[in-house]
C-alpha cells in the first residue's frame, strides 16, 4: 500500500502475477455474459437451448443435403450460392437483430487504456465464440465437402472453411461498427422492429422460389449468379474449392487470395469505425428535427377533421397514428396486411385457392384487436386516468374497433374481391364476404373480451419477443382461446354454407352477406359490451400487467 | 390538523362546498404488499388544501406507492382514501368525481411516446371530454409557459428528460384538476427546466389548488413546500407544516436523516481512509446538513 504514491496503475492487482491477454479476457467476459444472461430467467435458458438445438439440427440437415449432394452436377452451383445466402445474412444480421453482444458495444470500451489492434483482434475472436459462428462453420465444412475433389481441393478447404466463418462474422462486425450510429439512434431501432416483418415476407418468398426452384432444371436458371458469387468473397473461398476439384489451380488460388484479401479489408474497416467511435460520442438525438409543415397547426392532423368528437375521435385518431408511427404495431400490421393478402392470392394463383381463404385476412387482421392495453405498454395509465365507468370503457374499447375497422373493412372488401377475380367467380363474392365479415366480427368481439380479461405487456426493445418472460401462459390464453371461441362463434355461418351446398341451395348462398355482416355486428357489439365492465373494474390490474415490459 | 388549511385557502369557485377546511387527500390504514416486502404499511396521511405539498424519504420509502395508490393507478390491499371528499377505491361515480379533479404525473411510466407533444395534449385532453377548441387553446398556453412550443411537433420519445417531464405536467394540468400528484417531478431535469416548472406549479397553488409532489432533494423541498410529509420504510415518521417537522434542526436535510435514521451510516467513511491518495484530512463532508442533496 505504502508504495502507491503516483501512479494510478493497477495497484491492487498483485504485482507478479502477469495480465491476461485481451484476447482471452475477452472470451472470458462473453462466456460470463452469455452465462449470466442465461442465469436470469429461465425462460431465456430455453429459448436459447431451443434455437440452439434447432439451429443445429438446421446446419446438420444442411450438412447432410451437402454430402448427398457431392458429385450431383449442380453441387458448386448450390455451394456457393448457399454460402453467399450465409454471408448475407451475416451482413444484414446486425441491421435487424440489435446486438445482445455487449462485448462488442465500443460504448461500453471506451474508458479503457486499450489500443485499437489488440482490441479488434480480441473482438474478433470473441465474437467467435457462440452459436451462430458454429452453424456457420457446420455449414462451410458442408459446402465445402460437397465440391471438394481430390487432395488439392481437399488442401483450400482445410484454408477456405475457417476462412469463410471468420470473413463472415468480421463482415457482420464491420457493418455493425460502420452502422451503430444508426442501430443506437431512436430512428435505427424503430427499423430493428420492423425486422419481423422482413422475416414474414421474406419467408413467403423463400417458399415461392424454393417450389420454383424444385421444378425440373430450376437449377440451371442460378447458375449464372453462381458464377458471379463464386467470385465475391467470403462464397470465392468455397469456389476457390470448387475449381480446385476441377484442376484450374490458377482460379482457385486467386479466389482464395481475393477472401483473405476481403477479410483483411473488412478488419481494418471495422478497426477505423471503432476508433472513429470512441472519440466521437453519439450526437444523432440532438438533430432528431421537428417536421412542423407535415402536421396540423392544433393537434389534431389531416385525420382528426374525419373523425368524430370526444374520446371515439381521439382514441381513433391515436390509433391510426400508432399504425403507422409505432415500429411494433406497424410491423405487427404490415406483416397481418402482407400474409392476409399473399396466402389467399397464392393459393388462388397455383389453382389450389377457394374463396375461403379470403377469411385468412379477415383472421390475421381481427387478431390485431387482441391485447389492446398492451399495445399502450404503461402509457395505459393516460388512458386509465381517464376511464371511470363501464360507459367510458365501452367508449373507448369501440373506438379502437372502429380505428381497426377503417382499415380491415376496406382490407377485407379487397382481398376478397382480389380471390374472387383470380378464381374467376365472381357470383361466390357475397359468400365470401359474408363469411370474412362474421369471422373479423368474431375476431373484434372476442378480442375486445380479451384484451380486458387477459392483458400482457408488449416488449418494446425486441423485434422478436412478443411477450414478456412470465406472460406467455397469459398470451397463448388470450390469442389462441379466443381465436378458438371465435370460429365457435363461427359456427352457425359455416354450418349454413354446408347445408345450402348440400342441400343444393345454391341460389340462396347470398344470404350470408347480409347475414354475415348482422352476425358480426352484433358479435362485435356484445364482445365491447361484456368487456367494458370488466375493463372498468380491472383498471389497475391491468396497467400492471401491461407496465413489465 | 385540517384546520391548518384554512385562511383563503379555497379561492377556486365551485370546486369547494360549504365545509371549507376538507382536507385535499385523506388516507385512513392504507396498506400494500409485494410478495414479501411491505411495500407501505398501513399509514394515515392527512393533506391539507391549498398547500404545496412535499412527500419525502428515500429510496424505496414507498412514496410512489402511496401516490400510485391515491391516484388510482394500483389497487391497495386495505385502507380507504379520500380525495376532495370523494373515495378514490369506492363506487365509479365516486371515482369518476375523483379522476376528473386530480391531475397526475407518475414516474418511470411511459407517455404516448408516438404522438408530438402537441398531439398528446390534444388526445388526453380529449380523452377528458373537454371541447376541442379548448383543448388546443390550453395546450397552445402550456406549451408557450413550458418552453415546448419549438418542440411541439417533435416526438415524445426524441424528447429529452426535462422536455418529458415539462410535457407530462402539461397533460396533467390540461383540465385544471384541484389537486395535482407528481412524482419525483424534478428527477433528472435540468436548472432550467426545473425553474419552469417550480414556476408553472406556484403560480398553480397561489390560485387555491393544492400540489402534492414526492422528492428526495430537500432543498427543493424545504424551498418549496409549506407542509410536509416524511416517509420511511413504507410508514409515515411525520408530517406536518415544514417548520414544525423541522423542528429545531438546522434545516429539513438535517431533521430528515434524523428522522430516517440515517446519521449513523453518513458517518462510516473511517474505513476509506486510502482514498485521496496523500493523505490530506478530510474536509469532513461525511456527515450533516449540507452534504449535498444533488
Amino acid at each position: 500500500m505504502s508504495a502507491v504514491t503516483s501512479s494510478p496503475a493497477p495497484a491492487s492487482a498483485p504485482a507478479s502475477a502477469p495480465a491476461p491477454s485481451l484476447t482471452s479476457v475477452f472470451v472470458r467476459l462473453k462466456l460470463s455474459l452469455l452465462r449470466n444472461g442465461l442465469r436470469q430467467s429461465g425462460g431465456r435458458t430455453a429459448a436459447y437451448v431451443v434455437s440452439a438445438v434447432f439451429g443445429v439440427l438446421f446446419a446438420a440437415g444442411m450438412f447432410l443435403a451437402f454430402v448427398l449432394l457431392r458429385g450431383h452436377e449442380s453441387a458448386g452451383t448450390a455451394a456457393i450460392l448457399l454460402t453467399g445466402v450465409v454471408a448475407l445474412a451475416w451482413a444484414v444480421m446486425p441491421l435487424f437483430v440489435p446486438s445482445g453482444d455487449e462485448t462488442l458495444d465500443p460504448s461500453r470500451l471506451v474508458m479503457l487504456p486499450l489500443l485499437p489492434a489488440p482490441l479488434v483482434r480480441a473482438l474478433l475472436v470473441a465474437s467467435l465464440v457462440g452459436v451462430g459462428p458454429v452453424l456457420t462453420l457446420l455449414l462451410a465444412f458442408g459446402a465445402a465437402l460437397s465440391v471438394a475433389h481430390g487432395a488439392a481441393a481437399a488442401c483450400v478447404a482445410v484454408l477456405a472453411v475457417p476462412l469463410v466463418t471468420v470473413t463472415c462474422v468480421a463482415l457482420s462486425r464491420a457493418v455493425a461498427a460502420a452502422n451503430i450510429r444508426l442501430l443506437t439512434s431512436r430512428k435505427g431501432r424503430d427499423l430493428a422492429l420492423l425486422s419481423g416483418l422482413v422475416i414474414a415476407v421474406g419467408m413467403q418468398v423463400v417458399n415461392f422460389a424454393a417450389q420454383r426452384l424444385s421444378e425440373p432444371g430450376g437449377m440451371d436458371a442460378v447458375e449464372p449468379a453462381a458464377a458471379v458469387v463464386g467470385w465475391l468473397p467470403p462464397a470465392a473461398a468455397i469456389g476457390a474449392v470448387d475449381a480446385a476439384g476441377e484442376g484450374a489451380y490458377a482460379v482457385a488460388a486467386a479466389r482464395l487470395l481475393l477472401t483473405a484479401a476481403a477479410l483483411a479489408g473488412l478488419v481494418h474497416w471495422w478497426r477505423r469505425s471503432l476508433v472513429r467511435l470512441m472519440v466521437e460520442p453519439d450526437g444523432s438525438t440532438i438533430g432528431a428535427a421537428p417536421d412542423p409543415a407535415a402536421r396540423g397547426k392544433d393537434g389534431t392532423g389531416f385525420l382528426g377533421r374525419f373523425l368524430p368528437d370526444g374520446r371515439t375521435g381521439a382514441v381513433m385518431e391515436r390509433s391510426l397514428r400508432y399504425m403507422w408511427r409505432d415500429p411494433k404495431t406497424k410491423a405487427a400490421w404490415v406483416t397481418s396486411l402482407a400474409i392476409g393478402l399473399i396466402v389467399p392470392l397464392f393459393n388462388a394463383l397455383q389453382g389450389a385457392g377457394s374463396i375461403y381463404w379470403a377469411c385468412f385476412a379477415s383472421g390475421m387482421l381481427g387478431m390485431l384487436m387482441y391485447n389492446q392495453f398492451g399495445q399502450d405498454t404503461s402509457a395505459f395509465w393516460m388512458v386509465a386516468q381517464t376511464l371511470s365507468t363501464p360507459a367510458d370503457a365501452y367508449a373507448e374499447l369501440r373506438a379502437r374497433a372502429y380505428a381497426l375497422l377503417a382499415v380491415t373493412l376496406p382490407f377485407t372488401v379487397l382481398v376478397t374481391a382480389l380471390t374472387c377475380a383470380v378464381l374467376g367467380d365472381w357470383g361466390r363474392l357475397p359468400e365470401g364476404l359474408g363469411l370474412a365479415f362474421g369471422l373479423l366480427g368474431a375476431m373484434l368481439g372476442t378480442g375486445a373480451v380479451a384484451s380486458a380479461l387477459f392483458p400482457y405487456s408488449i416488449p418494446q426493445d425486441s423485434g422478436y419477443k412478443n411477450v414478456v418472460p412470465g406472460q406467455a401462459g397469459l398470451a397463448w390464453i388470450s390469442i389462441f382461446g379466443g381465436m378458438l371461441v371465435a370460429a365457435l362463434l363461427c359456427a352457425p355461418l359455416i354450418g349454413a354454407v354446408i347445408y345450402f351446398r348440400v342441400a343444393d341451395h345454391h341460389s340462396l348462398l347470398w344470404l350470408l352477406f347480409p347475414a354475415g355482416t348482422l352476425y358480426g355486428a352484433l358479435l362485435v357489439w356484445a364482445g365491447l359490451r361484456l368487456a367494458a365492465p370488466r375493463t372498468a373494474n380491472r383498471l389497475p390490474e391491468i396497467l400492471a400487467a401491461v407496465s413489465k415490459g | 390538523m385540517p384546520d391548518q388549511a384554512s385562511g383563503g385557502a379555497f379561492e377556486k369557485a365551485g370546486t369547494a362546498p360549504g365545509d371549507g377546511a376538507a382536507p385535499a387527500v385523506r388516507v385512513e390504514g392504507l396498506w400494500k404488499r409485494f410478495g414479501q416486502q411491505i411495500a407501505v404499511d398501513g399509514i394515515d396521511l392527512v393533506l391539507p388544501a391549498g398547500r404545496f405539498i412535499g412527500l419525502v424519504g428515500p429510496n424505496g420509502a414507498g412514496k410512489t406507492t402511496t401516490l400510485s395508490m391515491i391516484t388510482g393507478l394500483l389497487r391497495p390491499d386495505h385502507g380507504r382514501i379520500l380525495v376532495a371528499g370523494d373515495d378514490v377505491w369506492a363506487d365509479p361515480e365516486s371515482v369518476a368525481r375523483v379522476k376528473s379533479r386530480i391531475g397526475v404525473l407518475p414516474e418511470g411510466l411511459r407517455l404516448f411516446e408516438r404522438l408530438s407533444g402537441r398531439e398528446l395534449l390534444a388526445y388526453s385532453g380529449r380523452l377528458r371530454g373537454l371541447p376541442g377548441d379548448e383543448v388546443d387553446k390550453r395546450a397552445a398556453q402550456l406549451l408557450d409557459v413550458l418552453g415546448l412550443t419549438d418542440s411541439q411537433h417533435k416526438l415524445v420519445v426524441d424528447y429529452s428528460t426535462g422536455m418529458r417531464k415539462k410535457i407530462g405536467l402539461a397533460a396533467a394540468l390540461l383540465h385544471n384538476p384541484e389537486v395535482l400528484f407528481l412524482d419525483e417531478p424534478f428527477e433528472g431535469v435540468d436548472p432550467v427546466s426545473a425553474q419552469t416548472i417550480r414556476g408553472v406549479l406556484e403560480r398553480y397553488t397561489a390560485s387555491g389548488a393544492t400540489v402534492v409532489f414526492s422528492s428526495h432533494v430537500m432543498e427543493l423541498v424545504e424551498s418549496l413546500c409549506d407542509w410536509v410529509a416524511v416517509m420511511a420504510a413504507g410508514r409515515i415518521r411525520a408530517q406536518g407544516p415544514l417548520a414544525e417537522v423541522r423542528g429545531d434542526a438546522p434545516s429539513l436535510q438535517a431533521a430528515f436523516l434524523e428522522l430516517v435514521g440515517a446519521n449513523e451510516r453518513a458517518a462510516a467513511g473511517d474505513s476509506l481512509d486510502w482514498l485521496g491518495g496523500t493523505g490530506s484530512a478530510g474536509n469532513g463532508t461525511g456527515s450533516g446538513a449540507g452534504g449535498g442533496a444533488q
